[in-house]
């Protein structure tokens, strides 16, 4: 995850306190999407950014997954993502996604 | 005007390991964040050679060497081994050239002495540059003599000066061009000469490859992602010129564009505008590599075993120019663009670069051939987690197609197959965007293969912190349509099929009409066979447009007329005056304006002003009109030339021509026809105007003017002269232009709101009766409510404790309420859509 | 419990996958309120 980004992942878990954030991703693959929860829950993999080391558990999902996306109103989804439902690999980021959080 | 045309295309890569490593961002922030990596120290062990990088199968495609059918054919990935190919220095597009000879070349390009370069390495390279037969003798006089290694340790050591190194050893530098200003520090200067020598030798292969003699290119769009200028105007420019110099365009000015990665679509959208308008003959759009992308994804690369693939710079160059009546053209009527107001969803980005361009000129995904998005190598950022870049935006236009209603589900696959392409081209940002196909598609336009390709370009804007929109352009690359194309602009010569059986003013009249006709221009030639003819000749071709009476057509269609009023002398529209376009009053309404607006607009008036006859209903259209125009849909309403004003015309109106289409529901507007036609001869002849007009509805291509049984000789001539007149100016492309933008703004869900307004009108059962406040004195009069609806208004006052009474004033239905409740009970009606 | 109703969201959004507006529109539409939204780019 791009250096400036986990800056603000940190300084935002450490204002609002770690319960209280949840971190929503875009990434376009599972393995991408892994590695952005990976840093906001374990720590950064790469050992590059300010959350090397850090593990803040943070609530992650990427905004495809079902369980946010029950949340969500049915129209504005459909608007901003429905499309691109049919374009990502929708079960390797759900699964991807879910190998993660059962590290927690 | 004719459209421009790809006259030549260059395509160059250069292979810079040592920049990689001392310049690509992702290897110079490791060194400052975590300087005894693991990845520092074994990137050096996954560093590709010279002759693996000319060996890869994408890098051969990227020069032209290899088709991209057969690198998709080689199959993913092509890094593995087995998967080299036997590659060339040397491809049809442009080269690939080595290290060595680009530092060279970078110092040549130096003009403000700061690149420098080791006395041996000059001379154990200087020949290889000059073997290079793009490589003018010009160029070789601007390559120094060396200087001695101390030199170099010492600038580099000491002086800020940034190194140049070749197989892992220092031989240059180039230094600082000034000791205290960033913009012109010893970075900024390296990366911008490297764009600037990747630039020029872009040109020098596209020289060679269009043939075209450098003293014609007059004009030169830079599209690079750097930005040249001192510290009082960070991008003050231009490279453009700088580039144009070195390459010997001596007649050439120019300058730079930018819009991230879609930087190459727009420039290429305006060099085609700038030949198009006759400004330049020749330009030549421009775009150098950049060093600061060099290994981004190399981390991921040396963990997967794999070689660092990001270790060339790309290049190219392309030559629009005037129309040649053979090159390919660039179409800019179907034009893409990514608006301020454009959502950022993959899906609203998708829907203004490809579909709303098509849809604006009447096709479907399935007339363009090939769909050319950003083509990065999936090779670079599969093993990155980033995906198939290519492939997505493939997956992307097809899965809007299918949501569309375009293509079947289960057709995607074979869409993607057929129109889609591989991605090859380095990630250099800009380089890959739409743009390196530009080569393959003029070869493949010329051959015939191909007729046509889209080119879309997408940025991600939002990195420049200045904005969060991301954007893009795009634009079509189509078969040149030969010489026939130069000569628009002057009328060529139409004929029109009339067939007005029934005529109560006999085959004599008729004749007249021929002969009139005639005299304005226009071949008529009369139908005996009726409609049946009529309908064979339009679908043959043979008739370019028909004038008839009593053609019936379908709900949907309906005609807009053309009088002339008597007060003036002026000509206007009456939206509508035969046929259907909704068996809802209203509905019907705000469909005419946008068929008036069509029918003015293919006789050629530019912006017309719209009225709205004070028929029944007309307050209600007033209402819609205004909501499709807040949709985007240009309304452009005129005021009465009565006292108070407004977009709803009086009688007076009609005879003064105030508007320039003049909206009514067919029936009235079949009256007024007949009114406007016959009032001068006593009522049997109509002896002036243009008739009934075409049917215009949304996807109705076939051009049937009405005029009626009573129509006169110079009624009938006048209408074949007004379809000849729409026929020459493109009256499809204008209907399907004005539908589309229309659609866009909502015309279909305001008809649905319209007719589902209808029904709730009426009272629903078991409602609460509303009791009247208590009476008082009313003097304030609202106006503007529909006369069916203003029992409802008053009501709806009561309802929110306003007393208020209904009343017929002079000038149309009126409420009025007290002077104290005047303000709140206007609100009140206006939030419930009584008034607009 | 709902995950993002009441909740402030981080949005890391992706140039080639879902981008961070879009991400920011639903978030919203379930009552989370949406402290910071970026794009990421790998191109």
């Amino acid at each position: 995850m791009d250096l400036e980004n986990q800056k603000r992942v940190l300084e935002f878990s450490e204002q609002y306190g770690q319960e209280n954030v949840v971190v929503l991703l875009g990434a376009a693959e599972g393995e991408a999407a892994s590695l952005a929860a990976e840093t906001v829950t374990l720590g950064d993999p790469t050992f590059a950014g300010p959350l090397a080391g850090v593990s803040l558990g943070l609530t992650v999902y990427h905004v495809v997954e079902p369980e946010v996306k029950e949340e969500f109103n049915a129209d504005v989804y459909d608007e901003q993502c429905g499309m691109m439902e049919m374009v990502l690999d929708v079960d390797d980021i759900c699964s991807e996604m879910n190998a993660i959080r059962e590290q927690l | 005007m004719s459209n421009s045309v790809i006259k030549g295309t260059g395509y160059v890569l250069v292979h810079v390991p040592g920049m990689v490593m001392d310049h690509g961002t992702t290897q110079t922030t490791e060194k400052i964040v975590n300087p005894n990596s693991d990845y520092l120290k074994e990137i050096g062990s996954h560093m590709r050679s010279y002759e693996q990088v000319v060996n890869y199968a994408p890098n051969q495609t990227y020069i032209g060497n290899m088709s991209i059918e057969a690198l998709t054919q080689l199959g993913q990935p092509w890094y593995e081994e087995g998967k080299e190919v036997k590659g060339e220095r040397y491809g049809k597009f442009g080269e690939i050239m080595p290290e060595a000879e680009f530092l060279l070349l970078m110092q040549a390009c130096d003009a403000f002495d700061l690149v420098r370069l080791e006395k041996g390495f000059v001379e154990a390279h200087k020949a290889e540059l000059a073997a290079d037969p793009v490589i003018t003798e010009e160029i070789m006089a601007l390559v120094k003599d060396g200087v001695d290694q101390s030199e170099i340790d010492h600038f580099v050591n000491d002086e800020h000066a940034e190194s140049m190194t070749y197989e892992g050893k220092l031989v240059g530098y180039v230094k600082r061009a000034h000791d205290v200003d960033t913009n012109l520090s010893a970075h900024v200067m390296f990366e911008n000469l490297v764009a600037k020598a990747s630039g020029v030798l872009s040109i020098l292969h596209l020289l060679r490859e269009s043939g075209i003699d450098p003293l014609d290119v007059e004009y030169v769009v830079d599209c690079c992602e750097e930005a040249c200028g001192d510290m009082n105007q960070r991008g003050g420019g231009n490279f453009a010129k700088a580039e144009a110099e070195i390459a010997g365009l001596k007649n050439a000015t120019g300058s730079d564009a930018r819009g991230f990665c879609a930087g190459p679509s727009h420039a290429m959208v305006e060099a085609a505008a700038l030949v198009k308008s006759g400004a330049y003959k020749n330009v030549v759009v421009v775009g150098g590599g950049c060093t600061a992308k060099l290994g981004m994804n190399g981390k991921d690369h040396v963990k997967k075993g794999l070689p660092v693939l990001e270790d060339v710079l790309g290049g190219f160059a392309i030559l629009v120019s005037e129309n040649d009546g053979v090159n390919p053209e660039i179409n800019l009527e179907v034009l893409g663009r990514h608006t301020v107001g454009t959502s950022s969803a993959p899906q609203g980005v998708i829907q203004a670069l490809v579909m709303d361009p098509l849809q604006a000129n009447g096709m479907s995904l399935m007339d363009v051939d090939k769909f050319s998005p950003e083509l990065q190598n999936p090779d670079v950022l599969k093993p990155a987690g980033a995906g198939d870049v290519t492939e997505a935006n493939n997956k992307m236009i097809a899965a809007l197609g299918v949501k569309l209603g375009m293509i079947p589900k289960t057709e995607m696959k074979t869409f993607m197959e057929q129109h889609g392409l591989t991605g090859y081209a380095p990630t250099q940002g800009h380089i890959p965007s739409g743009v390196p196909y530009l080569g393959f598609a003029r070869q493949s336009i010329l051959e015939g293969t191909t007729k046509n390709a889209m080119i879309i370009g997408k940025g991600s804007l939002f990195l420049g912190r200045m904005t969060n929109l991301f954007d893009g352009v795009s634009f079509l690359v189509q078969k040149n349509t030969g010489k026939e194309e130069a000569v628009v602009g002057a009328a060529k010569t139409v004929t029109i099929g009339l067939a007005a059986e029934g005529t109560e003013l006999g085959e004599e009249n008729l004749k007249q009409a021929v002969a009139l006709a005639a005299k304005k221009g226009v071949k008529v030639v009369i139908m005996e066979g009726g409609h049946a003819e009529m309908e064979a000749k339009l679908a043959s071709g043979e008739i370019d447009g028909a004038v008839a009476a009593h053609y019936p057509f379908p709900i949907g269609v309906s005609t807009v007329g053309r009088v002339v009023t008597p007060a003036y002398g002026k000509e206007m529209f009456i939206a509508n005056t035969t046929g259907t376009s909704d068996t809802d009053r209203v509905a019907a309404m705000v469909k005419n304006t946008v068929a008036g607006i069509i029918a003015a607009k293919a006789c050629g008036v530019e912006n017309p002003t719209v009225g709205i006859a004070n028929v029944d209903g007309a307050k209600a259209t007033e209402k819609y009109l205004k909501k499709l125009a807040e949709g985007g849909y240009k309304v452009n309403f005129t005021e009465s030339s009565r006292a108070d004003g407004g977009a709803v015309m009086r009688g007076n109106d009609l005879l003064k021509g105030t508007p320039d289409i003049m909206v009514m529901d067919s029936l009235t507007g079949n009256l007024m026809m007949k009114m406007f036609g016959a009032y001068t001869t006593g009522g049997s002849y109509e002896a002036s105007g243009f008739g009934y007009g075409p049917g215009l509805g949304e996807g109705f291509n076939n051009l049937v003017l009405i005029v009626s049984r009573a129509s006169g000789a110079p009624v009938i001539a006048n209408a074949c002269a007004y379809a000849a007149e729409l026929i020459n100016n493109g009256w499809n492309k204008i209907a399907a232009k004005e539908y589309a933008a229309a659609n866009k703004a909502g015309l279909a869900e305001i008809v649905a709101e319209i007719k589902a307004a209808n029904v709730k009108a009426a009272p629903a059962a078991g409602a609460a009766k509303v009791v009247a406040p208590a009476k008082e004195t009313v003097t304030f009069g609202i106006l503007g409510i529909e006369v069916m609806d203003i029992e409802d208004a008053a009501t709806a006052l009561w309802a929110e404790g306003i007393y208020a009474e209904s009343g017929m004033g002079c000038t149309g239905p009126v409420v009025l309420v007290s002077d104290a409740n005047g303000a709140k009970a206007t609100e009140i009606l206006k939030a419930k859509g009584f008034i607009s | 419990m709902a995950i993002l109703d009441g909740k402030k969201v981080i949005i890391i959004g992706d140039r080639d996958g879902i981008p961070g507006p879009a991400i920011a529109a639903c978030a919203e539409s379930a009552g989370a309120e949406v402290i910071f939204s970026s794009t990421e780019c790998f191109v």
